[in-house]
């Protein structure tokens, strides 16, 4: 009995210990009085101090976190549309669109970057913001299109069919009944694909250019050649800015709901 | 009326397409800017903030973290936009072989006067048509001093020592891992022949029982930390690293040493050719330079920079080497032909074989 118990209490700590543990060790490190050893050497806040003197760093997150913002929202539109249609209508070559979701997201991001460098080029498109904006929205589409997808399966198809008995228009029924049952879904979608735009490397190395330089790039290459406390600091602060963002989602959420059960 | 659509929604992108295609060069032109793509924290913000206030352009700052990952970029996008690069030597000579780079016209470079002549003209880069001298690095023998005596070492042969047992940190870079090798045994670090090259892999493979990490990302950390005690490290990052574990020496190896003078260069399709001069001319100006050696810890080139340094880092061998020393350095040739025949002898040194 015991045993049991043990197991079952060390087990899920364990799981936690080991998704939460490294970054914890960033979180600690940020405040470590060195700037080269990986030894702790005392406490600080010298590198937040630097983080926000470093006006390079700073605007490179700056960049990142717009493109993120701009990619995420753009991309949760289109993809959610494309779910809906996917789900509701019938259309010519809707089993190959489906289907060809679904390559794009086990495609090789290398791949994906050439790709869309071939045709900047030819589209004589200069490098730059709206070449790192118009691949992250491709990069993120289609993984918020079966995020939400996934969800809309779930729901009665019959709510459509009474709501257009009692005289609702595709607008309406989309507006009204489709976007409030898909929100969690849809702001799931919106944060994985915040978060993959925040993050991508690869894609990224291929269509950015010279005048708009962005975060993951920059990590990259410092983490290449010596990490600085600095960047310590800035994905703690990073990591409280997601944090909020998630926690004022799910209380939205929350609200949301309890006013659904608090209606019946 | 389907099909009606679907035209309108193409015309609509192409229509997108075609105005930022149109927009954005308009918009580059118009401002005053320089485009730097540069080895993460090789340029001090100062500098680039100084810069700035002295001629009004605006310098946009893109990193990499090697020759290979700059030279793939500049490769893939010619016309991305980058002005200056800074590529170490036998990069030089690979984007100069393929016309990757710019002509420079030294008359726009007046500074030019200050830098050491025993740096210019090497075969890289016989006139320096394409190249200047920006920071020099050398690979050289670490030692600390808290825990092993450093009387016998001069040579790399001293780290085949007994006592090294289980011990060294080793470069993970196979040309400076074969350099080593090479140099003890008397040859060229840049040497072809295929008998010599196997001769410095057997060499090795009777150094790799000292061996104890292959590492060259956090070399700095290591030693600082002294999870290694001994071994191969950059003069440059031992110099930052005394102000953390002021114990660490390094050490000019007598046979001879690997040097790398990373340059700077303007591409082939620089946008903006006058303000690449202007940041060019201005890095070479003897208190900017003094600055960015101080900063980055490396060598300058630059023999007026030198002078402007305070007396104990003129003194500090590993911020001035003397000219004799220099002249014990060899700079690395993109050896291409025998690359796949090191790769072969690297791959089996590292499952220890």
């Amino acid at each position: 009995m015991k045993l049991n118990r043990l197991i079952k209490y060390s087990y899920p700590a364990f799981v936690y210990l080991f998704l939460y543990f490294p970054i914890l060790i960033i979180v600690v490190f940020s405040f470590n009085d060195t700037s080269r050893s990986l030894v702790w050497k005392g406490f600080t806040t010298q590198w937040y101090t630097e983080l926000f003197r470093d006006t390079n760093l700073l605007s490179v997150t700056g960049h990142s976190l717009i493109i993120g913002v701009l990619a995420a929202t753009i991309a949760t539109a289109i993809g959610t549309i494309a779910a809906v249609s996917l789900f509701r209508y019938r259309f010519w070559g809707k089993k190959l669109l489906h289907g060809l979701l679904f390559v794009m997201i086990v495609t090789p991001e290398i791949v994906m970057g050439i790709a869309l460098l071939l045709l900047y080029s030819s589209l004589d498109l200069p490098l730059g913001f709206w070449s790192l904006l118009l691949a992250h929205i491709t990069l993120c589409i289609p993984f918020v299109t079966i995020t939400v997808y996934s969800r809309i399966t779930t729901l009665d198809k019959a709510i459509f069919e009474a709501a257009r008995d009692l005289g609702a228009t595709d607008f309406t029924i989309f507006s009204k009944i489709i976007i409030p049952l898909l929100s969690p879904s849809i702001i799931a979608g919106w944060l994985l694909s915040f978060t993959l735009s925040l993050d991508d490397v690869i894609t990224s190395y291929f269509v950015s250019g010279p005048s708009f330089s962005i975060l993951p790039l920059k990590v990259y290459a410092m983490v290449r050649l010596g990490i600085k406390p600095e960047i310590n600091a800035l994905c703690t602060l990073l990591l409280i800015l997601t944090l909020l963002i998630i926690i004022s989602a799910q209380f939205a959420l929350y609200k949301n709901s309890g006013k659904k059960h608090a209606k019946k | 009326m389907l099909k009606n659509k679907l035209a309108k929604k193409f015309l609509g992108l192409s229509l997108l397409c075609f105005s930022f295609g149109f927009l954005s060069p308009v918009v580059l032109a118009q401002a005053n800017i320089l485009n730097v793509y540069v080895w993460t924290a090789y340029l001090p913000q100062d500098v680039v903030k100084q810069f700035r206030k002295e001629t009004g352009i605006r310098v946009n700052i893109s990193e990499y973290d090697s020759n290979e990952t700059m030279y793939a970029k500049i490769k893939a996008s010619p016309d991305a936009g980058y002005d200056i690069i800074f590529p170490s030597n036998y990069f030089i000579h690979r984007m100069r072989k393929q016309n990757m780079l710019h002509i420079i016209d030294k008359d726009k470079l007046p500074n030019l006067q200050y830098i050491n002549r025993d740096l210019l003209r090497k075969p890289f880069d016989p006139n320096n048509e394409f190249s200047i001298p920006y920071l020099c690095s050398i690979t050289g023998i670490v030692i600390n001093t808290d825990y092993l005596d450093n009387k016998n070492i001069t040579s790399w042969q001293d780290l085949w020592q007994e006592r090294f047992r289980d011990k060294l940190l080793v470069l993970d870079d196979m040309r400076e891992v074969f350099s080593i090798a090479l140099l003890t045994l008397g040859y060229s670090i840049n040497d072809t022949n295929p008998d010599h090259i196997k001769e410095a892999y057997l060499k090795l493979k009777t150094l790799l029982p000292n061996v104890k990490i292959f590492n060259s990302d956090v070399e700095q950390n290591i030693y600082i930390d002294e999870d290694a005690i001994v071994g191969m490290g950059w003069n440059g990052d031992i110099n930052l690293s005394l102000a953390e574990n002021p114990k660490l020496k390094f050490i000019y190896p007598k046979e001879g040493f690997v040097m790398s003078i990373d340059c700077l260069a303007i591409t082939k399709n620089a946008p903006h050719l006058e303000n690449a001069y202007k940041f060019i001319n201005f890095l070479m100006r003897p208190d900017i330079a003094k600055k960015i050696s101080e900063e980055i810890g490396y060598p300058s080139p630059n023999l007026a920079a030198i002078k402007l340094l305070p007396k104990d880092m003129q003194n500090n061998p590993l911020l001035n080497p003397s000219s004799e020393l220099l002249k014990r350095g060899q700079l690395q040739d993109a050896t291409d032909e025998v690359l796949p025949l090191y790769e072969k002898y690297w791959e089996k040194l590292k499952i220890g074989e």
